[in-house]
């Protein structure tokens, strides 16, 4: 995760904003480009998310003619010299040689045929291409809707294989951090305090989003500010926590003998908050980063809902762990 | 010396950006000349009905001409000759009729300022797109200085103002990226063009504990000072700010103040305060983490000077060149494009208190050196010295096509000529 560079003396805002974006590529795991972005939101998500969306009523529309198409017409030898009227068509026949004679009517006739004949092919053709149309469109919608679950799907297992590292880890800490009390050993105190060197020394790194002090720090100290405000708090409470403070601070001395095999579980946490008991420190890791943000111990990252999904368009990455 | 401020509306309870620049200005200048306000008898920007009586009078001791205006706006015709002028194929008679519509439109207070010409050595005319600056420095261009508070909207692309940019005696901008527009819009280089602002009348001491408790307001917030309108970014904002919300349990609130033209959103993270007087604004910003500016068109934001007069860092919309390039000239405030960048950027000031420190440091630093009213009123006192030392007649206005000329539909659309100028904050 980048940091930001500031300073007492001097903050450079372009570098901030750089690594703040940096930070939300790496958030959403695939890097879309800011119009990809707007293409995507322009795009009506609900047609392509609602699997309601597609019509239901397709067959009745195949069956249906549409209103707006125009009327075709019939037409064979007898259209051009038909007539209402029964003179009119006693007339013509009657002089039906003599017009061959100027030109063809029989060619005439059939083209015409022929031509209302297409007609009536493309009309019925034109009504079923706008239906193979809309199914095409029902099938890329289906197509797209599969393609952004699977995506989904990919990131959702993406999150559950760090997280199950996270608890593997986790576990093997939790029993290394068993297997040393049952034999404990004092040269491990030295170690310890070393390590605890190395602790405060990094802590005193700037925090990445603060810019200020540590989260380490930031975070002994709250645990230290809970134990203390309970203690303050008055009352059967109060002392209570006081007491239970106390024996924290004994268990505090016992963890100075930590071993070389709890350096893992307490990688993220100082000895105090280790010597509290070995479950709390694998909660410190969990937690460390919320608590960095400023937010309760479960709360996610400003683009994740509650669920720890990112808040980001379609696509991007959700880990958060 | 005589100076003469010309704006659109003018009184001590007009708190328009424009207005109350207008306003600061010609209050400031009267420590060292004898200022004379030309404005309108109206009060209301959208209609520009005459509210106000015509006539001379006093405010906070200037003396003030108002004149009438002949008709308040009509809003479908002016819609409809944005329309035109804006997106289609046009001529210079459609944009002067545009100009009409949008009003003010006075031609008394034109010819008054006319009249006064020789009475005054310098005239200061105030936001460049409106009628009362058109008509008034072609009525007195020798001694005309504009402020033309010009934002990125189509207007700037409009014809009619390439003469009035190029013919006044000199520019008084809000910003580098004001200037950098126009010079590219009108080519306005040879004039001389001097980025000034406005400062403000910041107190000496804010009382954040005395806001809070007057408005029951417990917990670090975000603050947002200003009309909350659709047109501000408002929308955005309060979307961006319920997503940011939901996802940070323990984030900052949003407190509002301003007179509300948009529905706030039923949030409980949510306040809105409506319009507050100075003091309490005063005491907001320094009780606020952080002031967030969402508008998309800013020619300069005297809030968001106001917040780095006291110290709070600035959260700005980034598409908004004016805004992003103050935050990186100062150093003084972030600013985002999008929702991912808004959260970040916003989680960055609430939970770092160096980051807000610096950021604070910086812009006490920044209001100070660029905006504080010693040095806006030592750039305006120099402008008027230089421009005395040249003669009258240094810039000549252009006059406007002939009869025929002027009615030939062959200008492009507006919103493509503002398309072709570059955007993007001037960083130097």
């Amino acid at each position: 995760m980048a940091d930001f560079t500031v300073r007492a003396s001097s903050v450079d805002v372009e570098q901030i904003m750089r690594q703040i974006r940096s930070r939300i590529r790496e958030k959403r795991g695939v890097d879309y480009t800011e119009e990809q972005i707007q293409e995507l939101a322009r795009v009506k998500l609900e047609r392509f998310l609602d699997p309601k969306g597609v019509r239901s009523d397709l067959l009745e529309r195949f069956r249906q003619l549409p209103a707006d198409l125009p009327p075709t017409y019939d037409f064979d030898d007898k259209t051009l010299f038909t007539s209402t009227n029964p003179l009119v068509r006693v007339i013509r026949r009657l002089l039906n040689p003599f017009l061959k004679l100027l030109f063809s009517p029989n060619a005439l006739n059939q083209v015409l045929h022929r031509q209302a004949l297409i007609n009536r092919y493309l009309l019925e053709r034109a009504e079923r291409e706008a239906l193979v149309y809309e199914v095409l469109h029902n099938l890329v919608v289906e197509v797209t809707r599969s393609t952004i679950e699977v995506k989904n799907m990919k990131m959702r297992v993406e999150s559950i294989a760090s997280r199950l590292e996270f608890n593997e880890r986790r576990a093997r800490a939790l029993e290394a951090v068993v297997q040393y009390r049952s034999d404990a050993h004092p040269d491990a105190r030295h170690d310890d305090r070393r390590r605890e060197g190395r602790e405060e020394e990094a802590s005193g790194a700037v925090d990445p989003i603060t810019g200020g002090e540590s989260l380490r720090t930031r975070r002994r100290r709250r645990r230290r500010g809970r134990r203390s405000g309970a203690a303050f708090a008055g009352g059967e409470g109060g002392e209570a926590a006081a007491v239970d403070a106390g024996s924290r601070n004994t268990g505090d001395n016992g963890a100075e003998d930590a071993p070389r095999g709890a350096d893992d579980a307490a990688a993220n946490g100082s000895g105090d908050d280790r010597a509290a008991s070995a479950a709390p420190a694998s909660d410190d890791r969990e937690t460390s980063s919320a608590e960095a943000r400023g937010q309760e111990p479960d709360a996610p990252a400003p683009h994740s809902d509650g669920r720890g999904t990112a808040d980001v368009p379609p696509g991007s990455s959700t880990s958060e762990s | 010396m005589r100076l003469g401020v010309v704006v659109q509306r003018y009184g001590a309870e007009i708190n328009g950006g424009a207005e109350l620049h207008a306003r600061y200005i010609a209050e400031r200048l009267s420590r060292h000349a004898e200022v004379e306000v030309f404005t309108t008898c109206a009060r209301d920007y959208v209609t520009w009905e005459n509210a106000l009586p015509a006539g001379v009078s006093q405010v906070n001791g200037i003396t003030v001409h108002r004149f009438p205006v002949t008709a308040p706006r009509d809003v479908r015709r002016f819609a409809a000759m944005s329309d035109l002028v804006f997106t289609r194929e046009h001529s210079v008679a459609d944009e002067l009729s545009w100009l009409d519509s949008e009003g003010p439109t006075s031609p008394a207070l034109v010819r008054a300022v006319a009249a006064a010409r020789d009475r005054f050595d310098w005239f200061l005319f105030f936001s460049y797109r409106y009628y009362h600056a058109y008509h008034g420095v072609r009525a007195a261009a020798d001694r005309a200085i504009l402020v033309p508070t010009a934002e990125r909207d189509a207007a700037v692309g409009l014809s009619i103002f390439g003469p009035i940019f190029r013919g006044v005696r000199a520019l008084m901008f809000n910003s580098f990226e004001e200037r950098a527009m126009l010079q590219h819009a009108a080519g306005t280089q040879r004039l001389p063009g001097v980025v000034v602002g406005v400062g403000s009348d910041v107190p000496e001491r804010t009382e954040p504990g005395r806001f809070r408790r007057k408005y029951g307001i417990d917990g670090r917030f975000a603050l947002y000072v200003g009309r909350i309108d659709e047109n501000k970014g408002c929308a955005e904002l309060f979307e961006f700010f319920r997503r940011y919300a939901r996802a940070a349990r323990n984030g900052l609130q949003l407190v509002l103040i301003g007179k509300s033209i948009l529905p706030i959103p039923d949030h409980p993270q949510i306040r809105h305060l409506g319009f507050l007087g100075d003091e309490d604004k005063f005491d907001a910003i320094a009780a606020a983490e952080v002031l967030i500016m969402p508008s998309y068109f800013e020619s300069l934001s005297m809030v968001a000077l106001e917040a780095w007069a006291l110290g709070t860092p600035v959260l700005a919309n980034g598409r908004c060149d004016v805004l992003k390039g103050q935050c990186l000239r100062s150093n003084a405030g972030l600013f985002y494009e999008n929702y991912p960048e808004f959260a970040e950027t916003l989680h960055a000031i609430a939970t770092g208190p160096m980051l807000c420190e610096a950021l604070g440091r910086n812009g006490r630093h920044y209001f100070r050196r660029h905006y504080a009213w010693p040095v806006i009123e030592r750039k305006y006192l120099e402008t008027f010295d230089r421009l005395a030392r040249e003669p009258r007649n240094a810039t000549a206005l252009e006059p406007l096509p002939g009869f025929f000329a002027r009615r030939r539909r062959t200008l492009p659309p507006a919103a493509d000529v503002l398309a072709r100028i570059p955007s993007g904050p001037v960083t130097r």
